[in-house]
């Protein structure tokens, strides 16, 4: 166990994670002054773990979320397992081969958002008892008062709103690994992660397609809710 | 006695087909202070990174041939004991600042506190090395808040500090001003005649032909020449292989054609030139 | 959004005195008791009675404040105006409004969740406030945490505001060739694309040249690390240490005890 946890960390991941903290933190805030409806304040996370492995990205995630906590938003801190699980599931993944092409990637970023729904799920509900201070929970509110009982209302929540975001972030990623030369990423402790497989454009434009398909799906879903 | 010995060493990196180093043989003595020149492309920081250990320990790739150092074979190391013997600093400064201090003291005081020096010798240490370097009023000041030449001289203190027995250097001077590289030259001769080994790449021919003992011309990974700075730094080949060289070995050339300069050895720097015009 | 990251004012007071070790065992003590407590007052009680008096001992009171209304309060607010509005709990209604019930049982786990959120900020704000992070780290260090975390914690730290300032400039170039918040979704998409390139990849190719120049500083070395800076522990801090861990048993004891 501590040996596969010390395979993710030689001296490249201790100087890459403070600079994946800082694309996380800066490329949140940007997104935040651009009004788009994403986070994508988890890039840096997904970049580790793929790099770096598992532990690496958790590492990451955590230490990200306590800093975003601490300087720009304090109603981060108690997701801080939910960044964790990103760092982690990103890395696992990539461990089992899903960082190798766009549609791999896009399942990759399907996992990350199923994970991220399900870890936070116990902590909105036994922190806030469902609602907390994300623009979110105006869903989880309605699903409530639809009736639902509060861990189906949360956990559809994280459902519709995580996956766009997740998806994102990983193929965001994924663009940055393909811009590194591999003499670079052979550094790192896990280059063979992201030995790109040969897949080209159409797998590409069949990746973006099943991100347009997803918004367009939470946007429906939304009009019904909130219309209806 | 030699401390650093190369024997044909070829070496390429990762994922690449051309060897970076070919066959390169050189010896070092301890306490000598070589400088290593060559075009872009040549190998230099290559050889430095060879000489330091990074090649083949973080780059991995293929080495082969001998690289000793004090008496230990490169492949026999590993690289945390080998950076106890010898130190690298190189040209960008803004990359070798650690990020982890908050004032240059520190910051110096980084690597002394990583192999473990008693803090009663570390602070002695680190103010002796900033007063060598001529950066003591820095001391209290960010690293982040300084200008490329004061930078420069931060990552050149950080290694001195440790006291290796060879120095690596890397274009050490590329954001100095002139007074600025004649101080740095003078403080690494100082630890040269103090007994430190010094291997230095760089491409300001005049104050290499002022300050080393030995000059080392590297070309397509290959050593072209290895001699006396006066002999190698007026060579014929050099200016032929596309080296830079100084003004002054150019224009006694010149003049040597047209008759003008009468000794046989060309001039390096402005007073050679000077001293030989005027005989 | 720059000044953020450097918290620590450098005064001299008692709270700046204590060991690091201290303030982060008192910070997670807070924490552990605002929501481990039994009795419904505790963190409105540590806010009032604990955390602001030890801002004026600390005498870092006005930065404290001010933090706290720029940051703290508006969050922990917004928090207690979400939960109130929409928390589907509770019979004791107190208004109605279109498909809103406001019910005393919602503002009551409202207004303990928020404070317990301005407990959790407030106490590391006061410990960050006090303590030069390069000696929370030494301190941490030389109790055992590997001095690599120290290396991840203090490199974010300075990292991020480079990164900001360099994030800034581009997104005023780009709103000098017309960039504006308020332009089409496309548009804003659009954005990123430029901002995203030279930042990221700009960082990310540092990475390297930078770990070799720790790595030729002994990184990795296999020798026990020393630090230059000393760092005291008196008996009181061992003594301190210890009762707020006790204080953080008791409440859960008693929460056991009393369900």
């Amino acid at each position: 166990m501590l040996d596969k946890i010390k395979k993710d960390f030689n001296t490249m991941t201790w100087v890459l994670i403070p600079v994946a903290i800082a694309i996380n933190v800066v490329m949140g805030e940007i997104v935040v002054q651009l009004k788009l409806p994403v986070y994508l304040d988890s890039i840096g996370t997904v970049l580790v773990g793929a790099l770096c492995g598992p532990w690496a990205g958790a590492l990451t995630g955590t230490l990200s979320n306590i800093i975003w906590g601490l300087a720009i938003d304090p109603n981060a801190f108690p997701w801080w397992p939910v960044a964790f699980f990103i760092g982690y599931m990103s890395g696992r993944m990539a461990n089992w081969g899903f960082f190798k092409s766009w549609w791999k990637v896009v399942v990759t970023g399907f996992v990350v958002a199923l994970t991220a729904a399900i870890v936070s799920t116990p902590i909105s509900v036994y922190l806030y008892g469902g609602i907390t201070a994300s623009g979110s929970s105006f869903i989880t509110a309605y699903l409530l008062q639809t009736g639902q009982g509060i861990l189906s209302a949360v956990l559809s929540t994280g459902f519709l709103v995580e996956p766009v975001d997740k998806i994102t972030t990983s193929m965001l990623a994924f663009a940055i690994v393909q811009g590194l030369s591999t003499r670079f990423l052979a550094r790192f402790p896990r280059p063979e992660n992201v030995s790109t497989e040969k897949g080209g454009k159409t797998e590409l434009f069949i990746a973006v397609a099943v991100v347009v398909v997803l918004v367009l799906f939470a946007a429906f879903m939304l009009r019904n809710i909130l219309g209806g | 006695m030699a401390i650093v010995t190369l024997q044909n060493v070829t070496y390429k990196y990762p994922l690449t087909e051309a060897p970076v180093l070919q066959n390169v043989n050189l010896q070092v003595n301890e306490g000598e202070f070589v400088a290593v020149i060559g075009p872009n492309g040549a190998g230099k920081s290559t050889l430095c990174y060879t000489l330091a250990g990074f090649v083949p320990h973080f780059f991995k790739g293929e080495l082969t041939g001998i690289v000793e150092v004090a008496g230990v074979e490169t492949h026999q190391s590993s690289l945390n004991e080998w950076v106890l013997n010898v130190g690298l600093a190189f040209q960008n400064p803004f990359n070798q600042i650690s990020g982890a201090k908050y004032t240059v003291f520190e910051e110096i005081a980084f690597g002394l506190e990583n192999i473990g020096v008693p803090r009663g010798e570390m602070k002695p240490r680190v103010e002796k090395a900033l007063a060598l370097t001529g950066i003591s009023d820095l001391a209290d000041r960010s690293p982040y808040s300084l200008s490329g030449g004061q930078q420069q001289r931060v990552a050149l203190t950080s290694i001195l500090v440790m006291e290796p027995k060879v120095l690596v250097l890397d274009e050490p001077t590329s954001q100095m001003d002139p007074i600025g590289t004649r101080e740095v030259f003078g403080v690494i001769r100082t630890m040269a005649e103090r007994g430190m080994t010094v291997v230095l790449a760089e491409h300001k021919v005049e104050w290499i032909a002022a300050f080393a003992d030995r000059v080392v011309a590297l070309k397509d990974g290959q050593v072209l020449l290895d001699g006396k700075p006066g002999e190698v730094l007026t060579s014929p080949l050099l200016e032929e292989a596309g080296f830079g060289i100084s003004r002054y070995t150019s224009t006694a050339r010149k003049a040597k054609e047209m008759g003008l300069w009468k000794k046989d050895q060309l001039p390096v720097t402005l007073e050679e030139a000077v001293e030989g015009f005027r005989s | 959004m720059h000044e953020r990251l450097s918290f620590y004012v450098h005064r001299d007071s008692p709270l700046h005195r204590l060991n690091p070790l201290t303030k982060l065992t008192m910070v997670f003590a807070f924490i552990l008791l605002s929501f481990g407590s039994p009795w419904y007052w505790t963190p409105h009680i540590l806010i009032v009675l604990v955390i602001l008096p030890l801002s004026f001992i600390g005498r870092v009171q006005r930065e404290y404040l001010l933090t706290a209304a720029r940051l703290i309060f508006p969050a922990a607010g917004f928090l207690f105006l979400m939960q109130s509005l929409f928390q589907p709990i509770g019979q004791t209604v107190w208004f109605r409004w279109w498909v809103l019930e406001v019910t005393h049982e919602a503002v009551a786990f409202a207004f303990v969740n928020a404070a317990r959120i301005i407990v959790m900020v407030s106490s590391f704000t006061l410990l960050l406030l006090t303590t030069h992070p390069s000696e929370l780290m030494s301190d941490l260090t030389r109790r055992g945490l590997p001095s690599q975390f120290a290396y991840v914690i203090i490199s974010t730290l300075q990292i991020i505001p480079q990164m900001q300032a360099k994030a800034q400039t581009i997104i005023a170039a780009q709103r000098s060739r017309g960039l504006d918040t308020q332009s089409s979704f496309v548009k804003r998409v659009g954005a990123l694309v430029p901002l995203v390139g030279p930042l990221v990849f700009g960082s990310l190719v540092e990475v390297e040249e930078r770990a070799i120049a720790i790595e030729a500083r002994g990184f990795t070395s296999s020798h026990a690390k020393t630090s230059l800076r000393e760092i005291p522990d008196s008996r009181f801090d061992q003594i301190l240490r210890g009762a707020l861990i006790v204080s953080v048993l008791l409440a859960f004891v008693s929460r056991l005890w009393l369900s």
